[in-house]
């Protein structure tokens, strides 16, 4: 029984000026999945997340999220439809409280009895989030700030979450938490695609891999295909062993 | 003795104007973190539209001064659209040369449609001073006070605890990440303008109306008062602004009493420049802001 | 030679210092609204040289030169570590406050019986050298070009060099300049204090050619102008504020077409000028691509 793709990407081509960072990127997401993509820095995958978020737009392609196409559509209208991503570096607003970096993050609901309902449901699943309510965001630790990140993106009900690099700069044991979240997430419907650099954790909670090289995917298949593949073990794998000192 | 407290009391009347010109900068120079130079024009614009109205077409109080709002707001969107919203956040040189440009443009045409010196303005409110003891207040000056707060408070409450106000610090925080979450950030520096525009309106209306009369060289000083007012309270603080221009006001009444009217303005640039170069994040302004990091530091 | 023309190429050379001036720093990377403020030390510098103190003129144009660079040099000591728009208010508050200093100073010397000197708020009259020695308005545009074109090859030539380029990485991309080892707060500085030079020597040269110099020649206007010549002529090469300064009062001061709309026209085209072309006309890009299209090119590629 094959899950339906619940995003679809084909063929997308995304350019800074005259420089092509997506040469052409096809893949799927199922529903109710965790994929993951892989890949070296400046492979493009941050681009790619980008582009699914309406940030950037794409030259050519298509995206497609649960059967209509998103392809460049503006931000404000992909989150409306369901898909939320969690940016590379957390991006928290550093100046605000924890409180208002959640709420910031139900900018586009109108239903405010269910946004108070949903806050005070990050604060049952992230504790420290409520411990810290009314700090800044930017005195929190970088693994409390992934999960305000995370927990902010989680306010908008998003179908679909997208993660850049959610292990970036945070120890082990903090990374395994975020995991630990990740799967929770996948447990109660959301489907969840993330870009990591760090495939020794992302192995254990993944369904599908991608691998990314140069603006275009050299590889997809499942954990097992993946820590089967030679070449790729040892780049990627073998390699990272500290993930934390990026 | 009394002389102090009474320079004192003036001096926060007159600050209280001065802070209503810092809110409105700080409005926009919390969001853009780009210096609109036009804004006394815009304010400049809205007034003497009022006084038009005043002078030209027999308008009440009441319309002069809504007119002066509005024209303020009209201005305000003007210089948005023209000077801010076309060009990227890296060109902000550009931005702020292009409000300076738009200044001198809405200065000219003030002065076209009414040209003289000085012109009449209605007041808002007539009576005797109120009397404490020895102490005289200006009914008008006690006006500009409770504006002041109340606009100060008010600005406080729509940035701090409502949506709007929310969004506008998230974009000032961080843009891309506000992005992401669907704010826009074109629409949402329109409003921030608009609103500051707004400030400011209200601010020249109280000045003409206390003054009871507006000249050309309202753009320049409400330009340069709400600048020092709100470097000296600490950038893109509200409270800043709210007690810099407090402060300014009670320096130069004082400075004027005993030294005359042209030390007192040099006494505010010199408590200015001074502050500047000893503790540049002035009184609210973040601790260490305002200093290059020392080389090789890593970015913030 | 129509004497229009001359009084209009002569503000266009005399501008063009304090152009200079702004630029200087804005290619430091540091915005001053207060260049001006030199501009006023060295006109009443010069002024009080010649017409007090019986100084020759090129005597008196070095020195408002010099009291210029100093007073620039203290300001930068005090305020370049400051950021951006810290910088430039800094830089607004210091000139404003030589206004009105100079407002409320009075020093005056009598000269065959009338007081001669700087007279507070009512300006310093009778800095008359240049009719009292014969100097025509020729022969005083020349001497204002022959400085302005010294100090042109100087700028090209300092471009060219290391000074230059790292001047400009400073202002570009500082974290690079430091990561190479350069020492930003003292090259700030010397560009602040020569930047100042030449702000002082424009104004000793206007204080010269109009024989009348009051404070509020010196106000925020000419500041922020000057700073907008740069950016309206382009900041890529020296001859950028001169564009600026020539467009804005060659073109428009001297064509009266526009009289009385100058400034809502002027206002309009920088405003629009600026959106196509944000860092001016002649900027780092294309000046890049002149010079390496330039068929002498002995200094192609940097």
């Amino acid at each position: 029984m094959s899950a339906a793709a619940l995003l679809e990407i084909a063929d997308v081509v995304t350019a800074y000026g005259r420089i092509e960072a997506l040469k052409g990127v096809s893949l799927n997401v199922a529903a109710g999945t965790i994929t993951c993509l892989l890949g070296p820095n400046g492979a493009g995958k941050t681009t790619l997340m980008l582009t699914v978020a309406g940030i950037l737009r794409p030259k050519r392609g298509a995206i497609r999220f649960d059967g209509a196409s998103i392809a460049g559509w503006l931000p404000d209208r992909v989150v409306a439809r369901g898909v939320a991503l969690v940016p590379e570096n957390r991006l928290v607003f550093a100046q605000m409280s924890v409180r208002d970096n959640l709420l910031a993050g139900a900018y586009l609901r109108k239903d405010r009895e269910a946004i108070f309902t949903d806050l005070e449901r990050m604060y049952q699943r992230f504790p420290r989030l409520r411990e810290r309510a009314q700090q800044h965001a930017g005195t929190l630790s970088g693994g409390e700030q992934q999960m305000l990140a995370v927990a902010r993106a989680l306010m908008s009900r998003p179908r679909l979450l997208l993660m850049d690099e959610p292990s970036l700069g945070l120890a082990p044991l903090v990374v395994g938490d975020i995991f630990r979240i990740i799967a929770g997430l996948k447990a109660e419907g959301t489907t969840v695609f993330l870009v990591e650099q760090n495939a020794r954790v992302a192995l254990d909670v993944a369904d599908r891999f991608y691998l990314m090289e140069q603006g275009r995917v050299s590889f997809q298949g499942t954990p097992g295909e993946l820590a089967q593949d030679e070449v790729i073990r040892r780049a990627y794998l073998g390699s990272v062993r500290r993930p934390h000192s990026a | 003795m009394i002389d102090a407290v009474q320079n004192t009391l003036d001096g926060l009347m007159i600050g209280s104007s001065y802070a209503l010109l810092a809110l409105g900068f700080t409005l926009t120079f919390g969001v853009m973190r780009r210096l609109n130079l036009a804004y006394g024009a815009t304010i400049m614009a809205g007034v003497y539209l009022g006084t038009w109205l005043f002078l030209e077409q027999d308008a009440g109080v009441a319309t002069a001064g809504i007119a002066a709002v509005g024209g303020a707001i009209l201005a305000g969107l003007y210089v948005e659209r023209v000077c801010f919203a076309p060009l990227s956040e890296r060109a902000a040189l550009a931005s702020m040369v292009s409000s300076f440009a738009i200044w001198m443009q809405l200065e000219e045409a003030a002065m076209l449609a009414l040209p003289r010196h000085t012109y009449p303005f209605p007041a808002l409110v007539s009576g005797e001073p109120l009397a404490l003891g020895p102490l005289a207040l200006r009914l008008e000056h006690l006006l500009m006070l409770g504006s002041a707060v109340a606009i100060g408070a008010g600005l406080y409450f729509v940035l701090q605890r409502t949506r709007f106000g929310r969004a506008l610090r998230a974009i000032t925080d961080n843009a891309l990440a506000a992005r992401l979450l669907g704010m826009g950030v074109g629409a949402m520096r329109m409003r921030a303008f608009a609103l500051a525009a707004a400030v400011g309106g209200i601010a020249g209306l109280l000045i003409a109306t206390t003054d009871q009369q507006v000249t050309p060289m309202l753009g320049m000083w409400a330009t340069i008062k709400g600048l020092v007012a709100m470097m000296l309270g600490g950038l893109g603080s509200l409270r800043g602004a709210v007690a810099g221009g407090l402060l300014l006001g009670v320096v130069e009444t004082h400075a004027q009493w005993y030294f005359g009217p042209q030390v007192r303005d040099l006494v505010a640039f010199l408590l200015l420049f001074a502050c500047l170069a000893v503790r540049p994040s002035g009184l609210f302004g973040a601790r260490g802001g305002g200093r290059h990091p020392p080389a090789g530091a890593a970015h913030g | 030679m129509d004497e229009f023309a001359v009084g209009v190429l002569s503000n266009v050379g005399m501008i063009s210092f304090l152009a200079l001036s702004a630029y200087l720093l804005l290619v430091a990377g540091e915005i001053s609204f207060g260049q001006q403020g030199f501009f006023a030390i060295g006109a009443y510098g010069a002024g009080i040289g010649t017409a007090l103190w019986g100084w020759p003129l090129g005597v008196a144009l070095a020195w408002g030169a010099a009291t210029a660079a100093v007073a620039a040099a203290l300001v930068g000591a005090l305020t370049l570590r400051l950021r951006g728009m810290y910088f430039a208010v800094a830089t607004l508050a210091f000139a404003e406050a030589v206004r009105i200093a100079f407002e409320l100073t009075r020093y005056q010397i009598e000269i065959d019986g009338e007081p001669v000197g700087p007279d507070g708020i009512d300006g310093f009259r009778g800095i008359r050298h240049v009719l009292e020695h014969d100097i025509g308005p020729v022969q005083y545009l020349a001497l204002i070009y022959a400085l302005l074109a010294a100090t042109l090859v100087l700028f090209l030539w300092v471009e060219r060099t290391r000074i230059g380029r790292v001047l400009r990485m400073i202002g570009e991309d500082p974290t690079l300049a430091a990561m190479q080892g350069v020492d930003i707060a003292r090259a700030k500085l010397a560009a602040a204090t020569a930047a100042g030079a030449l702000a002082g020597l424009g104004g000793g040269l206007y204080a010269h050619l109009t024989t009348y110099v009051e404070p509020r020649n010196f106000d925020v206007m000419l500041g922020v102008h000057s700073l907008a010549y740069g950016l309206i002529g382009g900041l890529g090469t020296a001859f950028g504020p001169l564009l600026g300064v020539a467009i804005d009062i060659g073109l428009l001061e001297s064509t009266r077409w526009f009289s009385g709309y100058r400034m809502i026209v002027f206002g309009g085209l920088v405003a629009v000028l600026l959106i196509l072309r944000p860092r001016g006309l002649l900027d780092e890009r294309l000046v890049h691509r002149l010079r390496s299209a330039w068929p002498f090119g002995v200094h192609a590629a940097h």
